[in-house]
């Protein structure tokens, strides 16, 4: 346990495109920075993505140089599988508790060769994936990874020792503990991103209890180079789809959000818009006619917010490849015949006005940006405050997109609401300009 | 000649190696002259092939290195900085690309995407195989910046970069600031009011010293490059030359000036622009009055002069469905018994703007939806307008509307100077004419011309929340390159070799960027290249008659030798099926695994099944089946054995 307080001049909270972007710009304008996440690995959900709109990159290859370029520049420490536990603010410094959760494998030693997770007999449910195929209990979290080091998930640990006998330069150590640092710095930019909306909470959609009732995310993993099965393959039985429906606005724009599996406050009514669900189902939609040429994609929706560069053209290109786009409001998915795992999904047809139904195969469910907020609470003497959604607050919206309500805090990407990727990095520059004019004025 | 040269060929995970048979390639390569190392990789940008390139440059004392994945574009400074890290010079590396220039390109036809990426990595190590030492050009800085445009973006950044320590000018063509907010009424989300707004920005400008405003003043000529730019500007009769490290370009757009007739405009004075309507809405009290008429009734046309798919915008101007909604609901606040009609494409109220497009359904705004091929059609009678529209939320009903007013929700276009600022300044413009960035993800703020950074609405449609950020962000980028008062340059420019060079001065004839001039040498004239100015374009080297000039990296050993390597005939055979996968795995026993493993192993042995086979054979739930199925394809216990007779379902089989 290290006592002396290492001094930097900014902390960063949250290692997705916008925390990165934000410790790169700082770092590049030679400050000190501690890039602080609570993963195994930096990437956010950027990392997860298969490509992103509206240039159709593919995201590891925009994401990983990223990740690499802030994992190895000189002004910049990572620190994962850390969690923030206090921070306070004294004569305009803060001072900051963390604590690194122990991987039991030791970093400096692990090669990332995987020769553990060959022989570990526990299956567990791969996060990275979205629970549709299983990983060992000892993994690497990915395979572009950053930093690429195996982490044993101790919950599930049967304590075997297989995996330390197969580690040739011997990293593994069960008896790892929690590690507790404190530093101080001169800025906070927090940027913790969103969460997903848990589609288990429209219960009438099925999740959860249908299996090709399915998120975005799970098919934007179906279709990632990284990707969990051989081909786009149906969680249910292994189908290949051909008749594939997507619901937009899944969790936002929707005030009747019953929060079903009783979790936090922020899951309940989300009366907003997401921003980024039409244009990723659009995304979406065009990559799986060129993977599923013969298959049938609908896309059912209330208006397609395609309103960024590039995009009402992405969209019109979506529709000439034919891509079907009904203006629909679906009140009820069910799945009829067990056997066939198909789905019904009955909907009101707002251009005729009529109650109608459709049968598909797989449906998926474009579910919405909620709030991530928990950091709040480590504030101990100043308030963060959230706004009306629970966003962090942004006090000047217009003329300072990332000043929070405490002086010195900063707000990046999808913390402050939601947010693609371009306008995620475009805010991170700004809270990084915003934060590098504060401290040369401290 | 190269002796110990690398070769990796990457798979993208995918992306290449399913069309181009990338480990055939690896092998064939080792082949080559010159060729120490020829390896396979998932990923070549991953940090543990970076490592891995890096180890192999050490350990074996590559000489050079060809990296064979996506456009260099993406990832020449990412290789470059592994070469730098492992001690090589950075410019003995060659990027081949094998991604968008084979697998992507030619996925229908895997072999000849093979055979393409055969010629073009061959090109790449002979290439390589001539490559030189170059050392970057370091030139030293000015700490200084000049915006263009004082609108919101232009002023925001200013500060910023003022609080950096730079010393900043920035440059106004209008008599004043805050461009198209200082005339905005109340603003979403916040409702400021648009000129008190600016007042506040322009009160944080006048406590900066080291910012200088200039009004009324014309951007005349651009020369130089970064660190040290020369800004000509005309100040009524006075010239000004700044020395500037660094240039931000915010110069904002224009209002869509919608056509005579277009829906009724001009042709009636109740048909108005939604800027138009908010100055008088902003300026009316008590009652809203136009033309000496009391106005009760509203019909906005959305979308005009947007998202037309056969026109000339084809883009969505963002920020205009907000906008109207917005100035509704601030009609609604401020005037009694008012009706709104909102004709819309879709409603982009994107984010927690949506909110106000509840608040104005809330308030009994009525909401109609037409589509392009069916608009609306505006009719006057004595001047008095009269809207036919068919409306898809009611099942395609003809509905007629009489109103006081027609209020056209126009977008917004590039200001009709931009042609002029972005060729004085070499800005590339984009297909909606905007200013384009080099990549919206890679490089938002950064234009093709170093050192010159675009901000605001000149780049494409936004509201003031994202005018500011892009041009923060571009503050701080600026930040970064001129904080330490140098800048390293490319060295890829041209040379001259004083020999042979005659100065006919043909090399100075076509350099667009003016970087060669003529120089005293041994008696007599030859061409001389500005380092800093040169962009490496290379357009001198073929218009030279006695060949005494030529481009680093480019020059004629490397360029014949790639057309070798790439006429040499490929000897590629059919693919066979990579057996990279997971190896290890046959061997492994499946004791000590959940019993499902077992079970599905034993249904699955001597047999090829499909997972609904499977799950019946074993009598599982299918989803339980694929789960397991899939984890155990992951770790090298099964795989694939193609497809089903119908074609629907994959079957697989034991992995021996
Ligand atoms: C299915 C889907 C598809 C998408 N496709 C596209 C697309 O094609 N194009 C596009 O532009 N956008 C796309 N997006 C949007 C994109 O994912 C987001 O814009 C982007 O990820 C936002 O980045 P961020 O850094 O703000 O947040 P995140 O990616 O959420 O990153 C936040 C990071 O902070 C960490 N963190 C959170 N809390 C803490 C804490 N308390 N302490 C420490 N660390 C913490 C998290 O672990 C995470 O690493 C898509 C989104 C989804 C859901
Ligand atoms: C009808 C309408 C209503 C709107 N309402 C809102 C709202 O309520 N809230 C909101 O957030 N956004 C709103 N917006 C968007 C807002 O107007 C823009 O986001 C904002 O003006 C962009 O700022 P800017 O500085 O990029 O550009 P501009 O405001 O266009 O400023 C550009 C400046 O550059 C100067 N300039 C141009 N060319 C040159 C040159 N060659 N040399 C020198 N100077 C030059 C101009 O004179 C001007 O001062 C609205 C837009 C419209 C169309
Ligand atoms: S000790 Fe734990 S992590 Fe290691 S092989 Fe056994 S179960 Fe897996
Ligand atoms: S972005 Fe589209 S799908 Fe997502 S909430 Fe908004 S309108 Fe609905
Ligand atoms: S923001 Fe709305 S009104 Fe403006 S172009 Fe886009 S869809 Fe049309």
């Amino acid at each position: 346990m290290s006592i002396d307080k290492t001094k930097y001049d900014a902390l960063v909270v949250g290692g997705g495109i916008a925390g990165q972007e934000a410790a790169l710009s700082l770092a590049d304008m030679d400050y000190k920075v501690l890039l602080v996440e609570k993963d195994l690995s930096i990437g956010g959900k950027m990392i997860h993505l298969s490509k992103v709109f509206p240039t159709l990159d593919c995201a590891a290859c925009i994401t990983t140089p990223k990740m690499s370029e802030t994992a190895r520049h000189p002004n910049i420490n990572l620190l994962l599988n850390t969690n923030i536990l206090e921070i306070e603010k004294d004569n305009g410094i803060f001072s900051i508790a963390l604590t690194i959760r122990p991987k039991y494998v030791k970093e400096d030693l692990c090669t990332g060769c995987q020769l553990c997770e060959w022989v570990c007999p526990v299956i567990v449910d791969d996060g990275f994936n979205n629970n549709m195929v299983g990983r060992k209990a000892i993994s690497i979290a990915f395979n572009l990874a950053n930093p690429k080091v195996a982490a044993i998930d101790m919950n599930h640990c049967i304590k075997c020792k297989k995996c330390e006998i197969a580690c040739v330069p011997k990293a593994i150590d069960y008896s790892m503990q929690p590690q507790n640092i404190s530093i101080e710095t001169k800025t906070v930019i927090i940027s913790t991103g969103f969460n997903l909306f848990k589609p288990e909470n429209k219960p009438q959609y099925g999740y959860g209890k249908y299996p090709n009732v399915i998120d975005a995310m799970q098919m934007d993993r179906l279709i990632a180079p990284t990707r969990p099965y051989n081909s786009v393959v149906r969680p249910g039985d292994g189908k290949i789809p051909d008749k594939i429906a997507y619901v937009l606005c899944t969790g936002s724009r929707d005030t009747s959000i019953e929060n079903a599996i009783g979790c936090s406050v922020d899951c309940a009514n989300n009366p907003i818009c997401s921003q980024i669900c039409c244009m990723y189902s659009i995304k979406q939609a065009q990559l799986l006619m060129g993977a599923l040429p013969l298959a049938d994609i609908t896309i059912y929706y209330m208006d397609i917010r395609a309103f960024g560069k590039g995009y009402e053209e992405f969209y019109q290109q979506a529709k000439g490849m034919g891509v079907s786009f009904i203006k629909g409001k679906i009140a009820k998915i069910t799945q009829k015949d067990h056997n066939s795992g198909d789905l019904i999904l009955r909907y009101e047809d707002v251009t005729t006005g009529t109650l109608k139904e459709a049968k598909h195969d797989l449906v998926v469910l474009s579910v919405g940006v909620l709030p991530n907020n928990e950091i709040a609470k480590v504030f101990t003497n100043q308030k963060l405050e959230l706004d009306d959604q629970r966003f962090i607050k942004q006090v000047d919206e217009l003329l300072s997109p990332s000043l929070t309500s405490i002086e010195g805090v900063f707000v990046a990407g999808t913390a402050a609401g939601p947010k693609d990727i371009p306008d995620s990095i475009l805010s991170a520059g700004s809270a990084a300009s915003e934060a590098a004019s504060y401290i040369n004025n401290i | 000649m190269k002796q110990r040269i690398g070769v990796y060929i990457c798979h993208c995970g995918g992306n290449i190696s399913d069309y181009v048979d990338v480990e055939q390639l690896g092998k064939l390569m080792a082949k080559e002259n010159g060729v120490l190392i020829s390896k396979n990789v998932m990923f070549a940008c991953s940090d543990s092939t970076q490592k891995e390139i890096e180890q192999d440059i050490e350990e074996n004392k590559l000489d050079s290195i060809v990296v064979a994945s996506c456009s260099p574009k993406l990832h020449t400074h990412t290789f470059r900085n592994v070469a730098i890290r492992a001690g090589l010079n950075p410019y003995n590396y060659t990027q081949v690309n094998i991604r968008e220039q084979c697998s992507w390109a030619h996925s229908d036809k895997p072999m000849d995407a093979t055979i393409k990426a055969y010629g073009l990595i061959r090109a790449g190590i002979n290439r390589v195989s001539y490559s030189e030492v170059l050392e970057s050009l370091e030139i030293s800085a000015q700490k200084v910046v000049a915006i263009i445009g004082a609108g919101v973006a232009g002023m925001r950044a200013a500060v910023d970069l003022a609080r950096m320590d730079n010393q900043v000018y920035l440059i106004e063509k209008g008599n004043t600031v805050g461009g198209h907010v200082a005339q905005a009424g109340r603003l979403f989300p916040t409702n400021e009011n648009g000129k008190e707004v600016v007042d506040r920005l322009y009160q944080r400008i006048r406590q900066q010293s080291n910012i200088t405003l200039f009004t009324n003043a014309t951007l005349e000529k651009v020369s130089g490059s970064i660190g040290n730019f020369w800004i000509e500007v005309k100040l009524g009769s006075e010239e000004l030359k700044l020395n500037v490290g660094s240039v931000l370009v915010t110069t904002g757009f224009d209002f869509y000036d919608p056509k005579e007739g277009e829906f009724g405009y001009r042709l009636s004075d109740r048909v108005i622009t939604l800027p138009d309507f908010n100055k008088m809405v902003e300026n009316s009290k008590g009652k809203l009055i136009h033309n000496g008429k009391s106005v009760k009734s509203v019909a906005y046309i959305y979308c005009v002069g947007n998202r037309q798919s056969k026109g000339e915008n084809r883009y969505c101007s963002r920020q205009c469905c907000t906008a109207a909604i917005h100035s509704s609901l601030h009609v609604h606040e401020k005037f009694e018994d008012m009706t709104a009609y909102h004709l819309f494409r879709d409603i982009r109220t994107y984010g927690k703007q949506e909110l106000l497009y509840q608040q104005s359904s809330k308030n009994g705004d009525i909401y109609i939806r037409f589509e392009e091929k069916e608009p609306p059609v505006v009719e006057l009678k004595n001047g008095n307008p009269t809207i036919k529209v068919k409306d898809y939320l009611t099942t395609k009903r003809e509905l007629t509307l009489d109103t006081d007013l027609v209020v056209l929700v126009t977008g917004m276009v590039p200001r009709t100077d931009s042609n002029s600022v972005s060729s004085k300044l070499k800005i590339p413009i984009g297909i909606d004419r905007f200013f384009n960035e080099i990549h919206p993800k890679l490089k938002p703020v950064e234009t093709v011309i170093k050192g010159v950074y675009i901000g605001g609405a000149c780049q494409g449609p936004k509201n003031i929340n994202e005018s500011v950020q892009s041009a923060l962000s571009g503050a701080a980028k600026i930040n970064a390159t001129l904080k330490s008062g140098n800048i390293n340059l490319e060295p890829i420019i041209a040379r001259v070799n004083a020999d042979s060079c005659l100065w006919c001065g043909k090399c100075a004839e076509v350099c667009e960027y003016d970087a060669i001039s003529s120089i005293a040498n041994g008696g007599k004239l030859i061409a001389e290249v500005n380092k800093a100015t040169c962009k490496g374009c290379g357009i001198c080297a073929p218009t030279c008659p006695s060949n005494a000039i030529e481009l680093a990296q480019f020059t004629d050993n490397e360029i014949e030798s790639m057309i070798d390597g790439l006429m040499s005939k490929a000897e590629i055979s059919p693919r066979v099926e990579s057996q990279q996968n997971n190896q290890k795995a046959g061997v492994q026993s499946l004791a000590g695994y959940p019993k499902i493993w077992r079970t599905i192993a034993n249904a699955l042995e001597g047999n090829t099944l499909t997972i609904p086979q499977i799950a019946e054979k074993i009598d599982q739930e299918a989803s339980l089946v694929t789960w397991h199925l899939m984890t155990m394809n992951r770790y090298g216990f099964v795989e694939s054995a193609g497809l089903n007779d119908n074609e629907d379902y994959f079957m697989y089989k034991l992995k021996k």
